[in-house]
């Protein structure tokens, strides 16, 4: 069996989507999508709001099982792990909450070092060291105690990443990571993530809407929109290809093939003007 | 694991299949009661925050219904002459139907509750995915220390109760009514037998009680709808729920104790 923690140096693609076919409350999520994520790159993930960028990542980790198509992760058909199986991959894997999910029971400290003292028997001169670097990293070494409800939208971000990143992972998903972060540290996560993917080889995985700032880091784009891949490539030249859907979603345009309004009826209609409806 | 149930209008229905999670919800807490071993700290949190927590309300409920029970006793046993029974009487109703009963009832309003709407707003909050996503059991780590600590606490809570309302009962009858102090003892260990009325009254029951109290406050704060409001609803089904269970398996109960 492949070990799901180390890497196989000679397989190129950590994550390997075939055929993904999703669908939640009768819409069609994911419509035979196929998508492979290179190993040790920053790979970001783009699409309108409710195009299902999360639910990729939930699919990705196991959290949600799709109705059709396969998902390798390291070589491992996700779908078929036993839980154990499933938590010994998820401890290679680092995952970044769109809403930063801290244990509110916990200080900053202890939700950082919760992982290590999950899965690690190291001693707790260690661990401090260890949580102590990683909050460094993220620029909250100084906020070691305050409980998760004193922190910021953007600090909690912040404790977020460093409990994501406190095991040095193979894989990371991050989940809208630049929402709420000022502009000093929107450019620290960004060296952060850029630092430790040249560093220690981790792949990175960014669901994000903030074009300059995947510019900066990333170094390929999936644009999903109505349920497939409808454009991929090099952040830097992907905005301006020249397509419809990169056209629409780059320049920000109410109009093109991802409709700005959800469906619904005729809004005269709606509204009570029954003659403007015939 | 997930124990969301299917959507039904029928209330039958709904009823059904929720009772029908439940029991599966039961058998994956009582499959992770050997993962659980590993978080006996939390275990022990959890049992300061269920019992040790409770403690206050449980006593003053206790005092307050020894007292009440034994002032409405007396003045029915004067009728009849018979006023030196009446501390032999609070102490059967105690220990075979009021004190497992409502500190049972008084359980679920204090620690159910708070256990129901802390795993609620844990889930809203996706505290509970997090667990999942660092390969932590949420089951193992959160819902089965809440549950082996209400099984825990709530025998020793119903003890409590009962040595309460006992000296409520004392307090009222012999200090302010003026029964005889030997009488109003000697009469209670003269009638209480300890495998009927203790054992199986006190204990067995509440045990029962906290087992169910504990799985429907756990169980409803593990299958809320992460919205506010699904947490208030998830509170009260807790309250409606556990009300309901606990007199309704009183009576099964004392009929097969009987």
């Amino acid at each position: 069996m492949t070990d799901p923690v180390r890497a196989t140096p000679d397989d190129s693609t950590l994550v390997r989507i075939r055929g993904l076919t999703t669908v939640l409350n009768g819409k069609t999520i994911f419509d035979a999508l196929d998508l492979d994520i290179p190993r040790g790159k920053v790979t970001a993930i783009m699409g309108p709001s409710g195009t299902g960028k999360t639910t990729l990542l939930k699919h990705i980790t196991g959290q949600m099982r799709a109705d059709a198509g396969e998902i390798r992760v390291n070589g491992q058909n996700v779908a078929n792990l036993s839980r154990d199986e499933l938590y010994k991959l998820r401890e290679g894997i680092g995952y970044l909450f769109q809403n930063s999910a801290l244990l509110t029971d916990f200080d900053v400290f202890e939700n950082v070092a919760f992982p290590l003292r999950q899965h690690t028997k190291l001693p707790e001169v260690l661990i401090r060291n260890l949580v102590l670097l990683k909050l460094q990293a993220v620029g909250l070494r100084g906020a070691a105690r305050l409980m998760p409800n004193e922190l910021s939208g953007g600090m909690a971000r912040r404790v977020a990443l460093a409990r994501a990143i406190v095991f040095d992972p193979m894989l990371i998903l991050y989940d809208e990571p630049f929402v709420g972060l000022d502009p000093v540290a929107l450019n620290q996560v960004l060296k952060l993530i850029r630092t430790l993917n040249q560093t220690l080889g981790i792949t990175s995985v960014l669901v994000a809407h903030e074009l300059e700032a995947i510019k900066q880091v990333a170094d390929h784009v999936f644009l999903i929109a109505n349920g497939k891949v409808v454009a991929q490539g090099d952040p830097k030249t992907i905005a301006n290809d020249g397509s419809p859907w990169t056209r629409q979603f780059f320049g920000g345009e109410a109009d093109g093939p991802v409709p700005f309004q959800y469906p619904a009826g005729n809004l005269a209609q709606a509204l009570g003007f029954t003659g403007a409806a015939k | 694991m997930n124990v969301r149930a299917p959507h039904s209008n029928n209330v039958v229905v709904q009823s059904l299949t929720q009772i029908g999670l439940c029991g599966l919800f039961l058998l994956t807490l009582l499959a992770s009661v050997p993962r659980s071993f590993r978080y006996a700290c939390e275990t022990l949190r959890q049992l300061w925050f269920v019992g040790a927590m409770s403690l206050a309300i449980i006593m003053v409920c206790g005092l307050f219904i020894g007292m009440v029970l034994m002032l409405q006793l007396y003045n029915v046993l004067s009728i009849f002459g018979s006023t030196s029974a009446s501390g032999m009487v609070v102490a059967l109703a105690v220990y075979r139907e009021l004190g497992p009963v409502v500190t049972a009832l008084l359980f679920a309003g204090r620690a159910g509750t708070s256990i129901t709407a802390e795993i609620g707003l844990m889930r809203a909050t996706d505290q509970i995915d997090a667990m999942e996503m660092m390969a932590v059991d949420p089951i193992a780590y959160v819902a089965t220390p809440r549950f082996l600590a209400g099984l825990i606490a709530m025998p020793l809570l119903c003890c409590v109760f009962c040595a309460m309302a006992i000296f409520g009962g004392h307090l009222v009858g012999v200090t302010w009514l003026g029964i005889d102090n030997g009488t109003f003892w000697s009469n209670m260990t003269a009638v209480v037998v300890v495998h009927t009325d203790i054992v199986n009254g006190v204990l067995f029951k509440s045990l029962v009680f906290g087992a169910v109290v504990s799985l429907i406050a756990v169980f409803q704060g593990f299958t809320t709808p992460p919205t506010s409001e699904g947490v208030a609803y998830a509170t009260t089904r807790t309250v409606v729920a556990s009300s309901i269970a606990i007199l309704a398996l009183d009576f099964v109960l004392t009929a097969f104790l009987m």
